[in-house]
């Protein structure tokens, strides 16, 4: 009897929190101090809300079976008065002033110079990111984003073509980006992780697919990874390597991507300098896998339909081989997969 | 009175709906018995053959209606045309010089003399004609419905054919062909394969229309993917399809390997806008970003893969024409075009015509980025 009970209860929990999915991507599982902020927020509003329908239900039963004396008050304009225009008035006040006091830090743009900035530009349907390096310079990267737990991290949002918008659920709340504007975000990760975020604003054909991942590592590690990330791509070591470089040259891959150290210089589409590296191919569609990776590059309309890059069908195997050899070498270093 | 007039009314109609039921029977019962001779060497009553003609003369004047002609008064045009009639019309129509082969004369009805015929109708009446074929006639369709221009061309050298004696008509079709056969150069430009040669050249002399493409010193790799993707229908053209449909793979090999080894002739080039030369530099190596167009180069260069074309030196004309045909939505299943009609339809009309300047006004191309 108690285990039919428990198993209910699961199929209950998982039936309501079946949305949810992993928690790597949950506003009901903050993981950050804006996404807990958002939480408790949520769940204040939410206790309110169940209070407030309990009164009404309340007074609704009370009018239709309760005594007359009751009745006759509840029809008194001063009951109206009261629970109809001074409780909510009172109470939405309340909430109010407690709500910006939660967020007030978000509010304060001022405390983002001692934070870490990093720009996020939504594209049509990948995620240019460009970190800014210890001496100032721009590091360009695409379709995950590094951030180090439990430091500031400073979001500068902006879109390529048409509106996007930015929202990793377990970190912090949405926020759209908007051509021709520059929108901020403040996120600070609690502890070491992966989280996942999405283009919350429909935003043509593959939408569903701009998923992003964004990874807190330790604050140690940080400052060491930028300055790997900075560094161009290496020559590749083996003959099949250097090969599949030559293959990716001359199949005019740099006229649309950059794969800094090389001649390929393309800004059209994501930088690849470290897509070894990388998680995930077709940002987030598929695992990064050699195969996962060359269908992308040959079926890549059946993978992310409508996505912009062309099918490179043209390529030979042996052309595939090499070239999906030397992508996954570029990486920045060994630890860093 | 009244009741008269309705069962009056109401035998009529069961006569007809009778009458009508009876005409369907007989057709049935006599196309069932194969009484009616169907033979073409019978051919038809002159009541017949009057009433066909003049139900298909206002067909195609019909349908032909609202079709925008385009400028035919080119050379570029009316010779790419003259080389396709050569090997796509002139078997059934003849040519001046070639009589209408026999066996397209049995034919019922037989198919006119086009320098007699082509004169009756209207531009558009010609091309609708061309496009489209007739029901019943023998007269086919052309065979990808995407090629519109190829069409036209035709159209451009009917308008010429009948001023044209035998050697005008040899000299614009065949572009004066010579060659002794040997090898690739014997397939190329045998009359019994195809004769690529008409219009694409050979050793010493260029293309005939500056519509057609310079095939001289393009890539092994380039050549063998588009013949084989014309002679798999995965690239419409109504005048490449059937040639390379009739090559068998070692032919269209040995024609690749004879064009790769050529080089191109050197031609006038006609004159162009220098301002407009410098707007198609600039687009091919560096592209737009802002319209999200690739840098031309990154393909296009002396290193890049085979299969990709090497354009410098190319005629503008013909890759206008190209770029025009995917801007205006060509569906092609070649995996080449896979790549390069999403890129030519981020192009406007006046970078398509600035960028075909710019190569075609260039000698070579260095390998990567100019800039």
């Amino acid at each position: 009897m108690m285990r039919a009970q428990s198993c209910g209860g699961i199929l209950a929990a998982s039936l309501l929190l079946g949305g949810c999915g992993r928690d790597v991507q949950s506003a009901m599982a903050p993981k950050g101090i804006q996404a807990g902020q958002i939480a408790e927020l949520a769940w204040l509003l939410f206790g309110f809300g169940t209070f407030v329908l309990a009164i009404v239900i309340a007074a609704m039963c009370l009018a239709i079976g309760g005594s007359s004396r009751t009745r006759w008050m509840l029809a008194q304009e001063n009951t109206v008065i009261a629970l109809g225009i001074a409780f909510p008035a009172v109470t939405l006040t309340l909430l109010l002033c407690y709500a910006v006091w939660l967020m007030r830090s978000d509010l304060d743009m001022a405390r983002d110079r001692n934070a870490i900035g990093i720009e996020v530009v939504g594209e049509q349907w990948w995620w240019r990111v460009t970190y800014s390096g210890p001496d100032g310079t721009q590091i360009a990267s695409a379709n995950e984003i590094r951030i180090p737990a439990g430091m500031p991290v400073a979001f500068k949002l902006k879109a390529a073509d048409v509106i996007h918008s930015f929202w990793v659920p377990s970190l912090g709340g949405k926020v759209d980006m908007i051509p021709g504007r520059t929108t901020h975000l403040r996120l600070i990760a609690e502890r070491p992780g992966i989280y996942r975020g999405q283009c919350a604003e429909y935003c043509g054909g593959p939408h569903a697919l701009m998923a992003i991942e964004v990874m807190a590592v330790p604050a140690s590690d940080y400052a060491a990874w930028l300055e790997r990330a900075a560094a161009p791509a290496a020559t590749p070591k083996s003959e099949i390597g250097l090969r599949g470089q030559s293959v990716f040259l001359a199949s005019g891959c740099g006229a649309c991507h950059v794969v800094r150290g090389t001649a390929a210089a393309g800004t059209l589409g994501p930088d690849l300098t470290h897509i070894g590296a990388r998680r995930s191919v077709g940002i987030d569609t598929m695992p990064l896998s050699r195969e996962n990776l060359l269908r992308f590059i040959t079926d890549g309309q059946h993978v992310k339909p409508g996505n912009l890059m062309p099918e490179f069908r043209i390529l030979q195997p042996h052309e595939r081989d090499a070239l999906a050899t030397y992508l996954l070498s570029l990486k920045v270093t060994e630890q860093d997969g | 009175m009244r009741i008269t007039s309705r069962s009056r009314l109401r035998r009529t109609i069961r006569f007809i709906l009778f009458s009508l039921g009876a005409v369907a029977v007989g057709a049935v019962l006599l196309a069932w018995s194969g009484l009616y001779n169907v033979a073409a060497s019978r051919g038809h009553w002159t009541v017949t053959n009057y009433f066909l003609e003049f139900g298909m003369r206002n067909s195609v004047r019909t349908h032909a209606l609202g079709i925008d002609v385009p400028q035919l008064d080119s050379d570029d045009l009316s010779t790419l045309g003259a080389a396709h009639f050569q090997s796509g019309c002139a078997f059934c129509h003849g040519a001046p010089g070639l009589p209408i082969s026999p066996i397209a004369q049995s034919m019922l009805p037989s198919p006119p003399d086009l320098s007699r015929a082509a004169p009756e109708w209207r531009d558009r009446e010609l091309f609708w004609i061309v496009k489209n074929g007739i029901k019943y006639t023998g007269m086919p369709a052309w065979v990808t419905a995407q090629r519109d221009d190829e069409v036209w061309a035709v159209v451009a050298f009917l308008r010429r054919l009948p001023a044209l004696d035998a050697a005008a008509y040899r000299d614009l079709a065949l572009g004066g062909m010579a060659a002794a056969p040997q090898s690739g150069r014997e397939i190329a430009t045998s009359g019994a394969v195809s004769a690529c040669t008409r219009c694409h050249g050979e050793n010493r002399r260029g293309t005939n229309s500056r519509l057609v493409p310079i095939l001289h010193g393009q890539p092994i790799g380039f050549l063998m993917a588009a013949l084989e993707d014309y002679a798999h229908a995965r690239r419409p053209s109504g005048i490449m399809q059937p040639l390379a449909n009739e090559l068998s793979p070692e032919n269209r090999a040995h024609v690749a390997r004879y064009y790769a080894g050529l080089t191109p002739p050197a031609e006038p080039k006609p004159p162009m806008d220098p301002k407009s030369v410098e707007r198609g530099r600039m687009l091919a190596t560096r592209g737009d970003p802002a319209a999200r167009i690739p840098a031309c180069v990154d393909c296009h260069n002396a290193s890049s893969l085979e299969v990709f074309p090497r354009l410098a030196g190319q005629h503008a004309a013909y890759m206008a024409n190209r770029l025009r045909l995917w801007r205006n939505g060509l569906t092609s299943q070649s995996s080449t075009d896979a790549i390069m009609a999403p890129i030519a339809q981020s192009l406007n009309a006046q970078q398509i015509d600035d960028v075909s300047a710019y190569f075609s006004s260039v000698d070579d191309l260095v390998s990567g980025k100019q800039n």
